[in-house]
């Protein structure tokens, strides 16, 4: 592919970039910068792109290298590491649960929650229930979820320790699994 | 045996099997751990719904992002 159309390639997917991008960050200047190096880098690199991935797969591979950069400068300041000892915590008390470790609200049946993979409305809902999360939580899910990096590697990057971890990517799971349950799968748009 | 299945699946609460079955998604259980899930899930259909769902949710956010 000529570099102009290449170009024109790489920009139809700055807005997932973006979307991607700033539920990590949390800060909408910094994930803007962050995209556009991305995708600068995609540019120069073209010659690499081999097409055996899809050109979204590739350039998230990109961003996530550019995120994790922009999260080291970040950490240099300390301005996030209060807000981090609150996500931190798992009480003895669960609202999810009954003191006896019952489930207040049981999940509910959700069909063949397959079915919703070829929805657009889906990943529309799914995209609002990421936003509704704490934002530390939301960084490090994805880089669980989205950039699959491994537990330690987010663990090192991020100076949190395993049970800080395993604590954050439980409050996600929870609360994402529960918002898909009351605005999707219970009734809404199966 | 049956009833003695049960017995051990109460051993760790709901709560407890939840938070098993999250971490399960990031590191291998002990063996012990483990068998506690695997003897609560015997017993807990709520648990099985719940630990569908969160594999589910793996996939998904796969699926959001290619």
């Amino acid at each position: 592919m000529d570099p102009t159309g290449f170009a024109t390639e790489l920009e139809k997917h700055r807005r997932y970039l973006l979307r991607v991008a700033q539920l990590q960050l949390r800060d909408p200047d910094l994930a803007e910068d962050v995209v556009q190096d991305t995708l600068v880098a995609a540019l120069t690199a073209q010659d690499s792109f081999t097409g055996k991935s899809s050109v979204k797969t590739w350039l998230t591979g990109i961003l996530k290298h550019k995120i994790v950069d922009a999260i080291r400068r970040k950490q240099r300041q300390p301005v996030f590491e209060a807000s981090f000892a609150e996500e931190t915590d798992l009480d003895e008390f669960d609202p999810m649960f009954k003191d006896n470790g019952g489930w207040v609200a049981p999940p509910a049946e959700w069909g063949d929650p397959e079915n919703a993979l070829s929805r657009q409305q889906f990943f529309d809902v799914m995209q609002i229930c990421l936003e509704k999360l704490p934002p530390n939580t939301a960084r490090v899910f994805m880089m669980r979820e989205v950039m699959e990096l491994e537990s330690d590697e987010i663990c090192k990057e991020l100076t949190i320790t395993a049970n800080n971890l395993w604590v954050i990517l439980y409050r996600a799971r929870m609360a994402l699994r529960q918002c898909l349950e009351q605005n999707w799968f219970a009734g809404q748009g199966r | 045996m049956n009833s003695l299945i049960k017995a051990i699946g109460h051993i760790i609460s709901c709560k407890d099997a939840s938070r098993f079955i999250s971490r399960a998604q990031d590191r291998d259980l002990s063996p012990f751990a483990r068998w506690r899930l695997r003897m609560h899930l015997k017993v807990c259909d709520k648990c099985r719904r719940f630990e569908a769902q969160i594999l589910f949710l793996r996939k998904a956010l796969r699926g959001w992002r290619d």
